[in-house]
């Protein structure tokens, strides 16, 4: 029995460091598929585009509102180090503009009020961010805007909206 | 001194498969897990408010990331999911139910069907929602099943090719007291059993 303990104890802390290393990986293995499979789709890096209405068909991302019409971005620091300039058309409906990181964690979200909003994102450990500018937690992760269109038509409608959304490179 | 070496291996072996394993099963990671969960229950309806946030603890927030990817922070939007009926039976593409609510504490509100893989069902009724624009003001109801109501005039939501199915409340905009008191200001749906196609059991 004595033999054992110490390959027990070994056991114990592979398990404990395992647990803990599949728990902080995961979202952002994850986020990281998910990145690229947006990628395959056609999100730009840094430019948004407007997915097809959500239907069985057309889905990419879990668990995706087939009255919501999603705009998506996606964003690399590393590639735009003084930051990037993203901005939401104004929208008469419910509408919101929001920032997720490469951890999965909403960092941020704007909401429309019926008018277009704008910040400039800029990369992590930047200093003194100007007035309506965010600091990203990550380099890496994608923009998201969803607007109500529960039909059609009003998907139409957001179709000529998001003509006016904005997400650029400075 | 091979035969020790051996043992400290495959004791790691183990360990690592256990701690793996262990965490991909407490975070909903495994193939077999499906539902978002959450620590609030409402009339069979469950959520968490910290989705979405850095505030999630590390078992939720891998649980979230892997069954609702980009699911925005309480102050936008709150999620409640529900897998069972009003008698706790799971839901099921051969049974047809009621769902009944009244206004929500929300600038908008919507009510999604989605299968045991997290998307949609793969039918092309285009009815596998409900939401705040048809439900309009007070006391609304709409039929869950496989097959489109023969009344006229009824809010149907689809559950064709879904088979074991839950349901996502999206509450967009919570009015104030949401977060702080959501047993007293939520109305959460009720899901009433109409009847089933075949033998449940």
């Amino acid at each position: 029995m004595k033999r054992l303990f110490g390959p027990i104890i070994v056991c114990v802390i592979a398990a404990i460091a395992s647990h803990l290393l599949v728990l902080q990986q995961a979202p952002s293995f994850i986020m990281d598929r998910a990145l690229t499979m947006l990628e395959k789709r056609g999100i730009p890096l840094h430019g948004f585009l407007l997915a097809e209405r959500m239907t069985p068909q057309t889905q990419s991302v879990v668990r995706p509102s087939p009255d919501l019409a999603y705009s998506a971005c996606r964003f690399d620091l590393d590639q735009a180090p003084r930051g990037i300039r993203v901005r939401m058309a104004a929208t008469p409906d419910y509408a919101s503009l929001s920032f997720f990181d490469a951890n999965t964690n909403n960092f941020l979200t704007l909401r429309g009020e019926g008018e277009a909003r704008e910040t400039i994102l800029l990369p992590p450990g930047s200093t003194e961010p100007g007035e309506g500018s965010t600091v990203s937690p990550t380099k890496r992760g994608v923009i998201l805007i969803r607007r109500l269109a529960p039909t059609q038509e009003a998907h139409d409608a957001v179709a000529a909206i998001a003509t006016g959304d904005t997400c650029e490179a400075i | 001194m091979a035969k020790r070496a051996i043992t400290y291996l495959l004791s790691v072996i183990a360990g690592v498969a256990i701690g793996g394993i262990s965490a991909m099963a407490m975070a909903g990671l495994l193939p077999t897990d499906r539902r978002t969960g959450g620590d609030i229950e409402l009339n069979g309806w469950f959520g968490d408010f910290t989705m979405g946030s850095a505030d999630a603890d590390a078992y939720f927030r891998a649980r979230i990331a892997k069954h609702g990817l980009l699911a925005l922070a309480n102050s936008e939007t709150v999620y409640f999911t529900r897998a069972t009926d009003d008698d706790g039976n799971a839901l099921d593409e051969a049974c047809n139910y009621r769902m009944s609510g009244g206004s929500m504490p929300a600038r908008w509100w919507s009510v999604t069907l989605y299968n045991s893989d997290n998307f949609l069902p793969d039918n092309t009724d285009q009815a596998l929602s409900f939401d705040a624009t048809r439900a309009g003001d007070g006391e609304w109801s709409a039929i869950i099943a496989s097959m489109k109501p023969d009344e006229e005039n009824t809010n149907w939501i689809s559950s064709k090719s879904a088979g074991d199915f839950d349901l996502t409340l999206r509450l967009y905009v919570p009015n104030d007291g949401v977060l702080t008191d959501p047993d007293g200001i939520i109305q959460a749906p009720s899901i009433k059993l109409l009847n089933c196609v075949e033998d449940r059991s």
